[in-house]
């Protein structure tokens, strides 16, 4: 066995879930139909990747996002664990960022553009939801109906 | 966490799948070969396409056929300086081990512990130790109880495969990978959850 290219290409963990997906991996517990394309192990990662922000994204969004990052002086790295994180709050997002008081990065536009283009985080959602209610402008809601 | 990479492989089809299409028979071959397996490369979990077939010739003295195959996977590989949220496993004296369900070999050493923390016999499980950080007043426990803990990537190291072990020994690990939960944001999410998101801070 020779490796061509070890490293073809980063994925985000949108598009492993979309590739499960397009398998025909699913929520449901029976998981007898698809288990003819989808192994175990692979249901493993997709249960892991249905708990984090990967489950609620969308293709057009991840793009979207990635385009609007160039304007912020973002290593792919970065940009890569932004969207696979997707980071609320400064305490989050500074542990994925390198030196950003050096390379004088916009935390607050990075973190305006998170809110605007990436949907919200699945299971912590349902729970934010009912305690932001008064503070939170409606943002959040609108969200969910693009999806 | 994920990336692709380009395999070529030789890769034999029983005769028992000859029957079936032969991009089928190859992928049941591949995934039997790869699928849940560490390479040098990281963890293989899942094979993503075929990118061409060749060959297909019947050695001597063997019922199979025998194909090179130049194909992709997807790798969990991940790099240093990752950020990964992880659900807590177990912890003893030395650190905690976290699990991704499909990974379950993510060390957190105890210098990688924010500190002053302290380690303390587990009162609920007689067999752990609890890991407890202090922060000014308040202290945090690390256990069962933390939905997720986001950790930052270290080092990933690949063991060689031991040739002797204790009978005790935890379970060969191939793939090792190493993390800190010391810095903002890292940890059990819980800790950090006080902290307001940009959409409600006080400008």
């Amino acid at each position: 066995m020779t490796s061509v290219k070890a490293n073809a290409g980063a994925l985000t963990n949108f598009e492993v879930l979309d590739l499960l997906n397009s398998r025909g991996a699913s929520k449901d517990t029976t998981r007898v139909i698809a288990s003819e394309t989808v192994s175990r192990s692979e249901y493993k990662v997709y249960d892991y990747l249905m708990e984090t922000a990967a489950s609620t994204q969308t293709r057009d969004s991840v793009t979207k996002f990635s385009d609007k990052c160039k304007g912020f002086k973002l290593a792919k790295a970065e940009i890569l664990n932004i969207i696979n994180l997707r980071p609320s709050s400064d305490v989050e997002l500074t542990p994925i960022l390198e030196k950003p008081d050096e390379r004088e990065i916009d935390i607050e536009g990075i973190l305006a553009l998170v809110q605007e283009l990436l949907p919200p985080l699945p299971t912590v959602e349902a729970h934010k939801e009912n305690e932001q209610e008064e503070t939170e402008d409606g943002e959040q809601p609108n969200m969910e109906t693009s999806v | 966490m994920f990336c692709l990479s380009e395999l070529e492989d030789t890769v034999r089809v029983p005769p028992s799948d000859l029957n079936l299409p032969l991009e089928v028979a190859i992928k049941k071959a591949l995934q039997k070969l790869f699928l849940d397996k560490v390479l040098s490369i990281g963890l293989c979990v899942s094979i993503y396409g075929i990118k061409s077939i060749e060959g297909g010739f019947v050695l001597p003295g063997d019922g199979a056929a025998t194909y090179k195959v130049v194909f992709r996977i997807v790798v969990f590989r991940p790099f240093v300086g990752e950020v990964i949220a992880a659900k807590f496993k177990e912890s003893d004296s030395n650190g905690l081990r976290l699990t991704l369900g499909f990974f379950e070999d993510v060390y957190v050493p105890a210098p990688l512990i924010p500190t002053p923390n302290r380690c303390e016999p587990d009162p609920y499980n007689r067999n752990q130790m609890r890991w407890v950080w202090k922060y000014g007043d308040d202290e945090f426990i690390i256990d069962d109880s933390c939905q997720q803990i986001k950790f930052r990537v270290e080092n990933i190291s690949y063991p060689p495969v031991p040739t002797e072990r204790a009978e005790d020994a935890k379970p060969f690990a191939p793939m090792v990978v190493t993390g800190t939960i010391d810095d903002d944001g890292l940890g059990p999410v819980s800790w950090w959850e006080a902290c307001a998101p940009i959409s409600d801070a006080e400008d």
